[in-house]
Formats: C-alpha cells, structure tokens, sequence
C-alpha cells in the first residue's frame, strides 16, 4: 500500500504564502490542490509506481487509465489524473515535447528558486523517464531537495508550537508558585482583616508595600491576587495619571468575598473576587489601571493569566463580577481577544486543559492581531532620533509618539 | 573664541541636529561623511576644541535651554536653518528635536565625564537638566531612555571618584537602591512575562541553543547541560519537551543540569537556583522526562572550576551560556571566562553561547561605546514598543525592571573599560580561543525565522559566520546565538 511518509509532503507550510491556491493532503498521502481543476502533483514515488504499472500492463500505449489506476492501487488518484499523466508520459517520450502542467505557482517557501526548477523538471521527466540522464537524476533530486525542505520547515514549525506551549506551561508553574508564597507571607503577616486608608495610601506611595495592607479573604488565592496588584500597580502610577494621594475609586458593592472597606481605597483598584473564578484562573483579575484617566482604551497587556478590568469606564463591573468578568467589560473583552488568556493557573485543573490546538493557536497567534492594524499606524514614522538622525533624507513627518493611541 | 565654538556647532549642525528643519542637509551630510551613526562620536570632536572651559559651557547652556533654539541657530550663523527654524517647529518637529536634544545632552555629558575636557561639575549640570526633562515612566521612547541613561550616567558620576563602579557590575538591582525601591518580586514576574510577549528576544535565544543542542545529543542516552545562569529555568522547558518527543535515537534520554549559582548575591529573579531546580524537577515529572539537578557553586569570585562539577561517563556534555538576554544581569568577564575555560577543559561537545550583538565602535573609546549602547538599547526600546504599541506603561515596567539596570552595568562596563581595545564579542574570544564554530541548522534558522515572523516584521534574523544567528530589529543587530564545539571534542568530525 502506498505508504504516506514516502510521498513527499508539497503542502504549503504557513498560511503567510498566501497566493490563493492551497494544498491539501488525502488520508493517502497524495498531495491534492483545491483551485477548481484537480491537479495532482506528482512526486518521484508516484511517478515511478505509475511507470511500473504501465510497464507491468506492456507499456504506454497498451495501457490505460482505468487498469493503471487498478494497478497502482493508489486511493484517491482518480481517472482524471491518470489520463493527463499518461498522455504526457506517452508524448514525453518523444524528447521534442516539454510539458510544464505543474505550475510553480504554489511556490511558497522564498528564496527556493527550485520550485521552478521542480516545474521543468517534470516536463523533464516526461521526456527523458527511461533514460539514465543526468540532467535527469540531478532534477529529481533538486525536486526531492524542496519536498525535504518543505516538510522539515512543517515539523519545525509543528515543534515551534509545541515548544512555546511548554515554555508557557512553566512560566504558568512561575506563577503558580509567586502566588502561593506571597500569600503565605502575606498570610503570616496579617492577622486582621480591615483595610485602612492610611495604610494603602502608604502602598500608593511606595513605600512597605504589601505588607501594610489589610485584606480579608476567604482563599489564600485572594490575597495572592492582592499581592500581585498593589505593589506592581502601584510602581506604575495608574491612578488616572493623577495625584496619589487623592484616590477616586468606584466603590460600588464590594466583591463577596472581599471585605474591602473601599473608601480608602485608591484610584483604579477594583479586585472583585468571585470565588467561583478566581480558583479556576488564580490569578486572574488585576485592574485595568489605563481604565481611568486619560486613555480609557487603551488596554494594558498583562500577562496571560492576569485579566484586566477595565475599571475607569465600567461602574458596573462590581455588580457582575460573579459572573465571566470579560462580557461585561468592552474593554477587557476586547483585550481578551487580543490577549487570550492561559487557562489553568493554579487549583483547578479539571475544569481546562492548555494544550488544546485551538489554545496552542491562540498561543502562538496572539501577537499577530495586534501587528496588523497598528503596523500601518506606525511603520511610515521614524520616530526614533536616533534613526532620524542616522537615515539621509529623513523627511519629518508628524511624529506619532505621543499619538492618540497612548 | 567665536571661531572654535563655530567649528564644534557646525559639526552638531551637521550631525543632524537640523534635520527637523530641512532634509537636505541630513543627505549632504551623511554622504560628505559617508559615516554611519557610530562614527558620529569621532565627527563630533571636542577634543579639537581647545578652547577654556567657559566656550563648553556656553555651548552646553545653549543646548540646555529649550527656547533658545532658534538663537542657537542664528549663533551658529546658519541663517537657513534659522530661518526655517520658526515657522517648521509644529508639534512633531518639536518631539524630533526634543529628542536630538536629548541625545546631545547625553552626549554631552558623557564626553564632560569622560573626554579630554573632562569636567566633572560640567556633566553634573547637565545630569541635572537631564533629570528635569525625562522621566522613566512616561514620554516617548526617546525620553525614557533618556531617563535611564541619565541615571547610569549619573551612576558614573557619582562612583567616579572611587572603585565604586566595580560594583555596578553584575549584581542586578542592588545599587539601584538609592534611586527606588528593590523591584518587587510581582514585579519582576509582571515584567518577565510581559516582555516575552512582547519580543522575541528570550525564546529566540532559548530556542536556538535548545535546537543546536538537541541536534548534537539526537543518538545520545544522557544528556548533561551545565547552565551558566540558569535563572528561573524557564529556557529548559522546551528542551525537556523536544527531547521527551523526539522521534529519532533513544527515546527520553536522561537529562542532567547542573546550575552554576552564586554565592548571596542579589538575585533580582525569582527565588533561588535550589527552587529554580525544584521546579524544574516537577515539571519534568509531569512530561515524563527522566531528570535530575544539580548545583555548582562558584568562587566567591565567581571564578567557575571545572573540578566542581560532577561528570558521569557516556554523557554527553553541554555547556550553555546565556548572557544578555533582556532581564539578565551582565557578569564579570573574568567569571564568563572561566565558565568557557571550563568548557574548553571538560571538552564539552556543544558550547551554546547567546550574547548581545555590539555595533563596529572603531577606536572611539568611551564615546564611542557610549553612542553604540545608545543606538542598542534605543533598538529595543523601539523592538518592544512595536511590540506593545499601545501598551505604553507594560513597556515602562519593563523598561524599569529590565533594561534600566541593564543600561546602568553597560556604561559601566564600558567606563570601566575605557582606554582598553575596541570590545570584543565572547563569540570572538571562543574563537581565538580554539572553539570550533559548529553550522546553524536549517531547521534552527527555519524555527527563528518563524519565530520571528510571530511577533513583528520589524525584527529580521541573519545567519552570520556559518555558525551564528544573530536576531536584529529593523537594521541594528540586537542578540547574537551561536554555537561551537571544544577543540578537541571529535564528535563533529
């Protein structure tokens, strides 16, 4: 039976070819197109079960498509190519023919001038198949040399995947782990659990840290995303671009399982925790602290695991916390999109898996969402003196630094 | 004195400084010159200004002052400049020259502490001006690297007088200490994982050495990799990941990493090396790869001796040396040396090396190396916001955590370093001594091609050298991986 791995693989390997015509491969291992006529390609090992057919059934000419097709055996190789290929075998051998059938347009891997020599080497072959050329044997071997290449550059990037997968499953034990042991040190050091408003505004201006606050929490989860908030936020001076001191914040109803008594707290510090949730995604909400103040969409990119709420436009987002945080929030929906979000920090493993391909996709992909449209914003602009500078002719177009995008 | 301030400011002049007036004089300029941006140090010459100090000063008080722009120009007699001047400075030419001006001061203060004229009370003023106009949270790129380099500057300035700057070097965020709080450990997490997702820079380094290596150990049963600064580990996930999949030679081979670590001094990371191992060892219980760790302690000098390490036979021996990655600290040449050395003794059969790509200084010492690491981290800044457009706090962070301490030990080394020969690059140092340089592969150049093409197309790739790949964003070589063989190790032959 026609072994697969045989067969060279002419699949496009990355969608980034895009030249409208794709390739798809049957469970057979033949390499079909999709453009409206069928074509086959036909690699060295299909060709040469094919000359053996025609040869068991006496040759060219007495052979026809529907024996060979019988013969060889092969599934999905249908009358349609048998019958062009055999035309071509019987005038390829006569040498004043040249048949070029497979287009290189499908030529997909840059800088692989081969592809075209791929092309002409069928023609080649048709012409020249029962002769020991050397012209003949070394276009094989180029052809065989890009089938090589094409499939590696397949399993490279099948590895690819895999690997960041993996890079990212530790990066999330990381977490996990700086989780915990902040909330066991926090643990240890707060025995009460009232939040004062002396106490975090002396977090808010950087000094102590986490251990001058109060929190109360039913789960050692929560306080880890307590840790997690304040001291990184708090270096980053979110509080709507404003004074420190004077620290708006919505106060509407407190998370259930937060005892906040929220009019001493700051700025954009929302940290609704919803049981239910934060087990499954630990460390999961952080403030969106670009919310409030001057630039309400734009959003942060945290980290996978870490969500943000986009607290400076959603007033309404204490009331729904209970339920899946992103659908309430425009903002944090639409980060979510862009930045999907790992499941399974810590604790409850059983309710998502990471590896699924549609993750691994979203893994791998989600820089590129962002490339797109924002590219174009920012590529024409030297924004950069130091470029300028260095770059004849710079022309000083308006810079886009301090652009509406921040 | 007219005369020698004119030669300086034509100079600037030339330097670009009216690009946001006119075009043309840029391309005149750099075709005149036929420099490159590294050679500017040399054109800028204030050596040639002989001058007493109170010309410097002048020049530098009219650099200083932000409204003074236009006189600046009509001092300098350009009328053509001066004339287009006023009606041009909209908005985005005043963002352009903020930031020339910027670089200038820079310029200027790092030739006031380190040229001919040195003066240390000069570089102070401007240090001081500098701090008035930056600030490493928020402006544009060019601000904020302005801010750090202030502060590295301002490191220099102040260590200037004793052996302080030795303890610049290498031990993360320890001097920081008077400028702002000890990164906190959220913090450092946060920003970690924010800049691997905003650049490549960690994974292309990561992958490639764990792609050469993998190509080297494919028949082998043990594996043992001796890890220069392991970190948290995180490079070695994947490696454990490829080789429990790997479809060719023995099926999970065992695997042995042995973690240099340091003695007590300030890990800016997460943990200890002994957690680093710890996580390590589970997660490589939960993928099935057969695992164990180990520690090697260096001198107190951080000198690394073969002797300490424990070899098994039949294994197959690696040594990896990741050294600037974004949030890594730099070391002490001589430690790096000795970890190398020790490769060179032990015959490890792979040596895996990943270091920042530095720019062709010439013989322009301090300033030279001091506008190269400009232009590098200048790079990044730039690499990271293509990155996280939007995300302009994200890049702060990670600005902060990262990239300040790593300009701060940059200037110092190359202050520290001043006077010596042009630098050289580990890979060189491996060549001269006797490693053999080992081909990138066709599948590793493929993974970072693909890698690469995940995150922007700014960033390009280069196979140099037939064994190196060096990672670059737009024409500014950033990250060099390479990989090369002990001299005597046969198995490559």
């Amino acid at each position: 039976m026609f072994q697969s791995k045989k067969v060279g693989v002419n699949m496009n390997s990355h969608d980034r070819g895009g030249n409208g015509m794709s390739c798809v491969q049957g469970d057979s291992g033949l390499v079909l197109t999709t453009d409206p006529k069928p074509r086959l390609r036909w690699t060295v090992e299909l060709h040469d079960r094919f000359v053996d057919a025609v040869a068991q059934l006496g040759g060219p000419d007495k052979a026809t498509p529907k024996t060979i097709m019988r013969v060889m055996g092969v599934k999905g190789l249908t009358l349609y190519h048998l019958k062009s290929h055999l035309q071509k075998f019987r005038l390829g051998k006569q040498p004043h023919k040249e048949f070029n059938d497979h287009s290189s347009k499908d030529g997909e891997i840059r800088g692989l001038d081969l592809q075209r020599n791929t092309a002409s080497s069928s023609g080649i072959m048709g012409r020249s198949m029962n002769d020991c050329n050397v012209h003949f044997t070394d276009a094989i071997r180029m052809q065989m040399e890009v089938q090589r290449r094409f499939h590696e550059q397949l399993e490279v990037q099948r590895h690819l995947q895999l690997r960041i997968e993996a890079q990212g499953k530790y990066m999330q034990t990381i977490l996990e782990k700086a989780c915990q042991t902040l909330a066991a040190d926090h643990h240890n050091n707060m025995p009460s659990a009232s939040v004062s408003g002396g106490s975090y505004n002396k977090l808010n201006q950087g000094q102590g840290g986490v251990a001058d606050i109060n929190l109360g929490s039913t789960s050692m989860k929560d306080f880890g995303h307590h840790e997690l908030n304040f001291p990184s936020l708090q270096d980053l001076n979110i509080y709507g671009g404003g004074d420190q001191q004077q620290l708006n914040m919505d106060r509407s109803s407190p998370s259930p399982v937060v005892d906040h008594q929220q009019h001493s707290h700051g700025g954009s510090f929302n940290i609704p925790l919803n049981n239910s949730e934060s087990h499954v995604m630990g460390v999961k909400k952080r403030p969106n602290p670009y919310g409030s103040g001057k630039n309400p969409t734009s959003l942060m990119m945290w980290s996978d695991d870490l969500r943000l709420q986009d607290l400076g436009t959603s007033s309404t987002s204490q009331d729904h916390h209970h339920h899946h945080h992103d659908s309430d929030h425009p903002a944090a929906n639409s980060m979510s999109e862009i930045y999907e979000t790992k499941p399974n920090l810590s604790g409850d493993h059983a309710t998502e898996t990471s590896t699924t391909a549609s993750d691994l996709n979203n893994k791998l992909e989600r820089p590129s969402p962002r490339r797109a449209p924002l590219l174009s914003a920012h590529d024409h602009r030297v924004k950069n003196p130091l470029v300028v500078m260095h770059t004849a002719g710079a022309n000083p177009m308006p810079q886009a630094r301090n652009s509406p995008f921040r | 004195m007219d005369m020698v301030v004119d030669d300086v400011l034509t100079e600037l002049e030339f330097s670009g400084y009216s690009t946001t007036s006119t075009t043309t004089t840029t391309v005149t300029t750099d075709d005149e010159y036929g420099c490159t941006w590294n050679d500017w140090s040399p054109v800028v010459d204030w050596d040639e200004l002989s001058g007493p100090h109170d010309d410097f000063h002048d020049l530098i008080e009219l650099m200083i002052d932000d409204n003074s722009t236009a006189a600046y120009h009509h001092h300098v007699g350009n009328a053509e400049a001066a004339a287009a001047d006023a009606p041009e400075m909209g908005v985005a030419a005043a963002e352009d020259s903020k930031g020339l001006r910027l670089v200038h001061l820079l310029m200027a203060a790092a030739e006031a502490l380190t040229g001919a004229t040195k003066s240390r009370e000069l570089a102070r003023v401007i240090l001081v001006r500098l701090k008035e106009l930056v600030s490493p949270h928020d402006g544009t790129n060019m601000e904020r690297l302005a801010a750090h380099f202030t502060e590295a500057l301002q490191g220099l300035l102040e260590g200037a007088g004793g052996g302080h700057n030795k303890h610049m070097l290498g031990t993360g965020s320890h001097h920081h200490h008077h400028h702002h709080d000890d990164h906190h450990q959220t913090d450092v997490i946060a920003a970690f994982q924010l800049l691997q997702d905003m650049s490549p820079y960690v994974k292309f380094g990561h992958f490639t050495a764990n792609q050469a290596i993998l190509e080297a150990v494919t028949h082998d049963r043990r594996v043992h990799i001796v890890d220069y600064d392991i970190m948290e580990g995180i490079q070695w996930a994947s490696l454990m990941q490829a080789l429990v999949s790997r479809k060719d030679g023995p099926p999970a081979p065992h695997l042995r990493i042995t973690a240099v670590s340091r003695g007590g001094s300030g890990r800016r990371f997460i943990g200890t090396v002994q957690e680093t191992g710890r996580r390590l060892t589970a997660f490589a219980a939960s993928i099935g790869q057969p695992f164990s760790f180990h520690q090697c302690k260096l001198d107190s000098d951080e000198t690394f001796r073969p002797s300490a390490l424990k070899l098994v036979r039949g294994e197959a021996l690696v040594f990896n040396c990741m050294l600037h990655l974004p949030h890594f600290n730099y070391r002490a040449p001589e430690s790096v040396a000795s970890f190398l050395c020790g490769a060179k003794v032990l015959n490890s059969r792979l040596v895996t090396l990943v270091e920042e790509e530095v720019g062709p200084t010439g013989d322009g010492g301090f300033m030279g190396q001091f506008m190269d690491s400009l232009h590098h981290y200048s790079a990044v800044y730039d690499s990271l916001e293509a990155g996280f457009p939007m995300q302009g706090r994200a890049r702060a962070l990670v600005e902060r955590v990262f990239l300040g301490p790593r300009i701060f030990g940059a200037l110092a080394r190359i202050y520290l370093a001043r006077g010596d020969d042009e630098r050289h690059s580990w890979g060189e140092w491996l060549a001269v001594a006797g490693f053999r340089p080992l081909s990138v592969s066709f599948a590793n150049h493929c993974q970072a091609k693909l890698l690469l093409g995940l995150f922007n197309d700014g960033y390009r790739v280069e196979e140099l050298a037939n064994n190196r790949l060096v990672l670059g964003w737009k024409s500014r070589r950033l990250l060099s991986a390479s990989i090369w063989t002990s001299p005597d190790c046969d198995f490559f032959n």
